[in-house]
């Protein structure tokens, strides 16, 4: 500011400086007619000088702020999480722990709605100006590293401790022979519900898929506002995620040697089973929806992973005692990486090498421990959790649990993969139909084999 | 014999301040057409990087092949016209184009009927007039999403209050899933569009129709016109012109709306309301087939341009 002030004056003393030596320019301005080829020679003169000292002053402010502002590295990390219960706290902490401890750095964490996270993302890449943190849905993940996005860590991994430590590091961080990434958050499907809406439809919490079925049967009472299931009945993509989940946790598989295997009996048979409870189910409400439906007591259970567990805290005290976490009544729980963090390629060493080292400081033991504690959410570091604050954390021993039977519902297929988000986009057009529609489950599932392998063929 | 050149050489001399003043004339001429460029060189620069060089890159992305979404360097991939066989015989385009001109004059000619009934309406004399007119403009100036969402919520299938009083009227037994279930979903985003886009017809009449000498009025009730015939043989030959503007410009607005289709359906159930505006976006920031949606981009100016040729002809008569 006091540079500014000293250039504004210099440029006004500049001004007279110049009136002094030319006076007889003001005389002309003054009204003289003679001479107007000269008048307008020394206005245009005049001009130039005062332009000439506007940009210098303009100039010395600017490089004044630059210089000023210069010693602070900004990192961006935009992330769907920084307002959510739980890891809101986490990151606050995570950003004001490594600023202490490089006082040189400004992490910029700011809020992205989670619907549109991935389209800017998108967008901040294709116009070559990522942030420099980069949080992604894991199902995202492949379809960015494709467009060789992601930097390769390989070099930072060999000189940690995280391959060694991380539960799974397996194919859902590769792309080409090489890491893009470090998981962020593990999950096992946990089933969330209401003990109150079970009890007075007179069943309890179902251990097996029949029972499931039968206590979504029993709790639904439209008449009253209560849904027994709670599922994504708008289209949107979390339908693949609907349907992955039930055919996993059936032993069934979407995928089968490379190519889709939507039309196996056992498909058929599972998302049959799921049809059974969307029909249960409210009708076109988003994920969103459907989560608050359910801490407003109107939806008797539904699926969804453990990050969900901070959110009950929310719930009006004379409901809470109500909402409840437990296992999936299947043997097989449908799970995975929910979401991971990157580098882009775009930026600088320094940066990338800063970038890193807060990777780095999240991967370790203290800073795990915190992040489970803290969302609810297991740890991707293995023995992260002492038993002692596991045993205090009842749900999050449970989503220990669930993780630790849990099995991959995402692709295993590299080109499908790749192509994530298209295929996602068909099944959640066939999941309208499913809603929506009387057609035979197994013929809509033959509709939607034939349209992926003709949009997206994976051979 | 001197005469003739007496004469030449007097015409000369007479012609000399002429042609002399002509050339001035010419010199000024050229120097003022070098200023007139010079002062349009600015909106010429604007335009160009406005408009033009966006079109450019429009129509350069149309044919770069490939998955692949890089806007910094697009030239990078191949170049051909796969994307073009691609989606012209896709029968997915020709589905969300016939769903764009369904969507596009099922909004567009209610909301001008509406438009023309509530102008009608505001421009008698009655208290609170000036305030029911302000009223009649606010759903123009709401943002589409809060629009969008505030419909969600009118038409939620289980908590809607569009289908409580339905139910409540016995007119239905069952929750209507309108925006998630394919047979009312286009009419489901309809209906903001229309909400969204009828004051804009008033606002046009209504300002059309101040500008109706009343004289006009008091004569055809001494003729015993009935309101009808006043409307049909005065109001609307002094609304048509704007009326066609209006209507050209609001179809032009419906046809590559977006943001309503995006936040109550994303284009679903089942393409059910995918305009080719959603679907360009879907193409481009789902799939990243930037070159497919650049076709689609395409054929939506293609399409806009011959509306816009069938409507010079209305468009002349009333203006030119």
């Amino acid at each position: 500011m006091r540079r500014g002030f000293v250039t504004v004056d210099a440029g006004r003393r500049s001004r007279q400086r110049s009136d002094e030596h030319h006076p007889g320019c003001r005389q002309d301005d003054s009204g003289s007619m003679s001479q107007p080829g000269g008048r307008l020679k020394t206005r245009l003169s005049r001009l130039s000088r005062r332009l000439s000292s506007v940009l210098l002053a303009g100039t010395l402010v600017l490089s004044g702020t630059v210089a000023q502002a210069s010693p602070r590295i900004e990192l961006e990390f935009p992330t769907w999480q920084a307002e959510e219960p739980g890891a809101a706290q986490f990151w606050k902490e995570a950003k004001t722990a490594f600023e202490q401890t490089h006082p040189d750095v400004w992490i910029n964490l700011y809020q992205v709605p989670f619907k549109d996270f991935t389209d800017k993302m998108t967008l901040r890449f294709a116009s070559d100006n990522p942030p420099q943190i980069v949080q992604l849905p894991t199902r995202n993940v492949q379809q960015f590293a494709a467009q060789n996005w992601l930097a390769a860590l390989d070099d930072f991994l060999a000189r940690s401790d995280i391959p060694a430590t991380y539960t799974r590091l397996g194919d859902d961080m590769q792309w080409n022979g090489k890491t893009i990434g470090v998981p962020l958050m593990e999950y096992g499907m946990v089933l969330f519900y209401n003990e109150r809406l079970l009890k007075q439809a007179g069943v309890t919490y179902p251990t097996t898929e029949a029972q499931l079925l039968k206590a979504i049967s029993a709790t639904t009472d439209p008449a009253r506002g209560t849904f027994g299931w709670g599922a994504t009945t708008m289209q949107h993509p979390n339908i693949y995620t609907d349907w992955a989940s039930w055919a996993t946790a059936e032993g069934a598989s979407l995928y089968k040697k490379g190519d889709y295997n939507f039309t196996d009996p056992k498909v058929v048979q599972a998302i049959d089973h799921l049809r059974i409870a969307l029909r249960h189910a409210p009708s076109g409400v988003s994920t969103e929806s459907a989560r608050q439906l359910f801490l407003d007591g109107k939806i008797a259970m539904f699926r969804d992973g453990p990050w969900i567990a901070p959110l009950l805290k929310k719930v009006r005290p004379e409901n809470r005692p109500f909402m409840k976490m437990g296992m999936m009544p299947f043997t097989i729980v449908p799970g995975g990486i929910s979401n991971s963090i990157h580098i882009p390629v775009q930026i600088d060493a320094q940066r990338r090498v800063l970038v890193w080292q807060f990777i780095q400081m999240l991967s370790t033991p203290e800073w795990q421990a915190r992040f489970a504690l803290e969302t609810g959410s297991p740890p991707p570091r293995r023995n992260a959790l002492t038993p002692a604050q596991i045993e205090s954390h009842p749900d999050l021993a449970i989503s220990l649990v669930s993780l630790e039977h849990a099995r991959n519902l995402f692709p295993d297929v590299p080109a499908a993969r790749a192509n994530f988000n298209q295929i996602s986009q068909l099944v959640a057009e066939a999941g309208m139909r499913l809603i929506n529609s009387d057609t035979p489950t197994a013929s809509i599932l033959a509709d939607l084999q034939s349209d992926l392998q003709k949009r997206v063929p994976l051979r | 014999m001197n005469r003739p050149a007496q004469l030449s050489g007097s015409i000369t001399s007479a012609a000399t301040p002429a042609q002399t003043a002509l050339r001035r004339r010419g010199k000024l001429s050229r120097r003022d057409t070098r200023v007139a460029a010079a002062l349009l060189l600015p909106a010429l620069l604007c335009v160009v990087g406005l408009i033009g060089y966006p079109m450019y890159l429009v129509v350069s992305m149309s044919f770069r092949e490939g998955l692949g979404i890089n806007f910094m360097n697009p030239s990078s991939s191949r170049f051909g016209l796969k994307n073009y066989c691609a989606v012209l015989s896709d029968p997915a385009t020709w589905h969300s184009t016939m769903i764009t001109l369904i969507y596009t004059a099922g909004s567009i000619l209610p909301a001008f009927m509406i438009g023309l009934g509530l102008a009608v309406l505001l421009n008698q004399h009655f208290p609170g007039r000036r305030v029911m007119r302000g009223l009649a403009m606010l759903p123009w100036a709401v943002p589409s999403v809060l629009t969008s969402i505030a419909f969600l919520w009118l038409l939620d299938a289980s908590y809607g209050v569009v289908n409580y009083l339905l139910r409540l009227s016995g007119l239905v037994t069952h929750d209507i899933a309108w925006f998630s279930a394919s047979q009312t979903a286009l009419l489901a985003v309809t209906l903001p569009t229309i909400w969204k886009s009828f004051p804009f017809f008033t606002l046009t009449f209504l300002a059309a129709m101040q500008g109706i000498p009343a004289e006009l009025y008091e004569a055809a009730k001494i003729d015993r016109a009935n309101r009808w015939e006043r409307f049909r043989y005065i109001t609307w030959p002094g609304v048509r012109g704007p009326a066609v503007l209006a209507l050209v410009l609001n179809s032009l607005w419906a046809f590559r709306e977006f943001d309503i289709i995006f936040v109550t359906t994303g284009g679903g159930p089942a393409r059910a309301t995918e305009t080719l505006g959603i679907r360009a976006y879907l193409d481009a920031f789902s799939y990243f087939k930037v070159g497919e949606a650049a076709v689609l981009g395409m054929l939506m100016l293609a399409l806009a341009l011959i509306f816009v040729l069938l409507a010079r002809r209305p468009l002349k008569k009333e203006f030119f």
